[in-house]
């Protein structure tokens, strides 16, 4: 590829660390780290360069490999989602010679605050170990690095910390690219994309490239008319719109892409305003066949971790939804926020008594919350309702609060805490203690023998 | 009246020792082995829910180590231990403590282990392999064929199939005698016949409908029938009748205030399908079979909850839509 196609952001990026706009002290702790581990003992194996996005913090890592000769192994979140992603690329690169000679090596993890909750703590694990082993310098890239799950990392690391880059340097950096590029430009304009990139120079170097390559020329008037704020930046409201009026597989794509919330959050979003978007019965399903598909997808990457998966996540929640539109024409709707997000957080309260009296029964029963959701609690209900005597002996037997007894007895709760109270007070009369402890030796070799005389042929009565 | 406190029957009748499960007969007699020889591999218990695979994995280690037996036994649930490192670091600190005398290992029972993801099997098995020395486990699962190939190749196999009508019934008549329960012999009967083979629930079923009297045939219906949130009967009718929103906001109640599962609703749903109180043409209803059952798939799969059960009421519009064209 000649030259003059490269995309500016890797034309125009630093070949030096010196070039690497600002950043001085970054700089300093960076090239004193690298020198350290060149000539023999890093204080620590791994360094981690944070701050916002387009601030320099790869280019800082492509730089120094540059400038000291050192081959790079970059590697991205999405590829080491997998231990053995981890261990059957990064180990080798470190602990492997060059197949051409011994050329020292340098690793870039990028975007590592990328890996997220439990399915990911494998790779977590496995970066860890890479640090452990490796012997070549490890670098991690992170906007966020105080997410706890990183508390590891940033225990293995050395932290440098990058600034968001002021406008003034973003402008100065454009203001270069235009000289050198021959394009005309008007300050104005220049500092106004500087404004709106947020301190991200990759971002403002993209918006640049795309207004001088279409018009010869970046006017303020051009920007104004051209550039948005940063496509992450879309709310969910706006993403909605886009989705929705998309006319072609690839708007939709990038609808669902670019915005402020993470894809899960957007599904909730999308399954929310289905209906109030697709007024057709066959539109409609059409478009939760789609979204269905698309948490299918990311459910099996959940199981499996396979993140190759992602992409189709997108295909059928954006691309699939939009395109579900066959019979209705699109037209403008309110959207609402998420009602399942708003409801789960309004029964906040019960959720957590029935799921402490879900905890609390599975420990005793010897099953998982999840069945005594749906076995036991039902059942307990109906004998809560319908017999709080017999409810209260229960409640007894498994220690049960009174949150827990309310949650079960509803409109009777007061009826089964007053037999609780009750039989407490009372206590066990004497023939009565007598035979419960009967009971329990019977429950304990129990068997089908029917040790128990008492009863026998008086089917009649009830037992409580 | 016996003593103030109550306990479930489906623990209160749990048999201790591998001699008093009744069913099963094939594993009993494997795992009798074991206690004999006084060692065992690795186990994978597989069966449908409510056959008694927790049970034998108890009564095993009963017959094992005798009545203190939960000093050597340490007992997770997969789909509770929040993810593998909480697994990894009991199972370190169980296996660290002293193994029993007379037998050279502890038992680590992971209960609902096909609810695990492949990367945390991968992990189970290396636990595994480190702790052989001093420590078996047994896996018990619904469905094995979610167990990864590493794992299942290192266990001993073990099928539990869905309980004897005749043994379920014979069960329930031994509990009910033991409480002093009045009961219709037909009563037991529907109970069997609701629960499917799932000892478990239909214990359950027992104890709910003898606390509201006589077990009756009526008093099972009306259990059941409680334990059924009607919501999902008119969750069905509103979607056939065009009211998405309506029966979206049925649905979100049965997650939200019932707590159900996908899962659970998706099950129940398809035990209406096939009710005469839903006015529907028989053709319907196979149709409609047939996607609940691609529903419960999907989420099996790990599909959102409610997106899965949307699209399955998108469907019902549908269906009710050519239904009245």
């Amino acid at each position: 590829m000649p030259t003059k196609e490269l995309p500016w952001v890797i034309k125009y990026r630093p070949k030096k660390i010196a070039d690497v706009a600002n950043q001085d002290k970054a700089k300093k702790e960076f090239i004193e780290w690298l020198t350290a581990w060149l000539h023999g003992k890093p204080s620590k194996k791994a360094a981690l360069l944070y701050g916002p996005p387009g601030c320099g913090k790869t280019s800082m890592v492509e730089a120094a490999a540059h400038e000291y000769g050192l081959e790079l192994i970059e590697m991205n979140a999405s590829d080491f989602r997998r231990r053995e992603d981890i261990e059957r690329v990064a180990k080798l690169a470190a602990t492997q010679m060059s197949l051409f000679g011994s050329r020292r090596k340098i690793i870039l993890l990028d975007e590592v605050d990328g890996i997220s909750g439990t399915a990911d703590r494998g790779g977590l694990n496995a970066i860890l170990e890479l640090i452990e082993i490796t012997i070549h310098p490890v670098v991690m890239t992170a906007n966020d690095p105080w997410d706890t799950k990183l508390k590891p990392l940033r225990d293995a690391s050395k932290l440098i910390a990058f600034n968001r880059l002021t406008e003034t340097v973003v402008a100065r950096v454009l203001s270069y690219i235009c000289k050198s590029e021959k394009i005309e430009c008007d300050d104005k304009a220049l500092r106004y994309l500087a404004k709106l990139s947020d301190g991200d120079l990759r971002s403002a170097i993209n918006d640049l490239e795309a207004i001088a390559r279409g018009y010869g020329k970046v006017t303020l008037d051009l920007v104004k008319a051209l550039v948005r704020r940063r496509d992450r930046e879309y709310s969910p409201f706006e993403a909605l719109r886009n989705l929705f009026m998309s006319k072609y597989a690839w708007q939709a794509k990038l609808a669902v892409t670019q915005t402020n919330i993470d894809y899960e959050t957007m599904m909730q979003w999308i399954n929310e305003n289905l209906p109030n978007q697709y007024s057709d019965p066959e539109d409609l399903w059409r478009g939760y066949e789609a979204l269905s598909r698309a948490s299918v997808y990311l459910g099996r990457i959940k199981r499996t971790g396979n993140w190759d998966l992602l992409s189709y996540v997108f295909d059928m929640m954006g691309a699939g939804v939009a395109l579900a539109r066959m019979k209705s024409k699109y037209r403008w709707v309110k959207y609402s926020f998420p009602q399942r997000i708003l409801l789960m957080s309004k029964t906040k309260q019960v959720r957590e008594i029935r799921d402490a009296l879900a905890r609390h029964l599975a420990a005793k029963l010897h099953v998982s919350s999840r069945i005594v959701k749906s076995d036991y609690i039902p059942m307990l209900q109906i004998i809560f309702v319908n017999n709080p005597k017999y409810a209260a002996r229960i409640a007894i037997g498994y220690n049960l609060t009174e949150n827990m007894v309310k949650y079960l007895a509803g409109p009777r709760s007061n009826e089964v805490l007053r037999y609780i109270r009750e039989l407490k007070e009372r206590g066990v009369p004497e023939e009565e203690k007598k035979e419960g402890e009967r009971v329990k030796r019977t429950r304990r070799t129990s068997g089908r023998s029917g040790r128990r005389s008492s009863g026998k042929g008086t089917q009649t009565q009830l037992p409580f | 009246m016996s003593s103030i406190a109550e306990l479930l029957w489906a623990e209160k009748y749990r048999p201790k020792s591998l001699d008093e499960i009744v069913n099963q007969e094939e594993v009993v007699t494997r795992l009798k082995k074991f206690v004999e020889e006084k060692n065992m591999p690795h186990l994978l218990f597989a069966g449908p829910p409510g056959t008694g695979k927790t049970t034998a994995a108890h009564a095993l280690a009963h017959d094992l180590y005798g009545e203190n037996y939960q000093r050597y036994l340490l007992e997770l649930n997969a789909s509770d231990e929040r993810g593998i490192d909480v697994i990894r670091t009991k199972v370190k600190e169980f296996a660290r403590s002293r193994v029993p005398g007379e037998i050279p290992f502890k038992i680590i029972i992971l209960d609902e282990a096909d609810n695990m993801t492949a990367d945390a099997q991968q992990a189970l098995r290396r636990l595994m392999e480190m702790y052989t020395a001093t420590t078996r486990f047994i896996l018990i699962a619904n469905y094995p064929s979610k167990i990864i190939e590493p794992i299942q190749s290192r266990c001993a196999f073990f099928r539990f199939t869905p309980l004897r009508k005749e043994d379920v019934i014979a069960r329930l008549r031994w509990i009910s005698e033991q409480e002093n329960v009045q009961y219709d012999i037909e009563a037991l009967e529907v109970i069997y016949e609701i629960s499917e083979g799932d000892m478990r629930r239909a214990i359950n079923i027992l104890q709910a409908a003898a606390a509201l009297g006589k077990v009756t045939v009526e008093a099972v219906y009306k259990v059941v029938g409680l334990a059924h949130p009607r919501e999902i009967k008119e969750m069905i009718k509103l979607a056939l009748d065009g009211r998405f929103t309506d029966a979206r906001d049925k649905l979100r109640q049965l997650m939200v205030e019932y707590g159900l599962s996908g899962i659970d609703i998706i099950k129940q749903i398809h035990r209406e399908i096939f009710s005469a109180d839903l006015k529907l043409p028989e053709p319907l209803r196979v149709l409609i079979a047939d996607y609940a059952g691609e529903i419960q798939f999907r989420l099996a799969e790990g599909g959102d909850d409610e997106i899965q059960l949307n699209a399955f009421l998108a469907r019902l519009v549908l269906v009710g839509k050519k239904l009245k064209a």
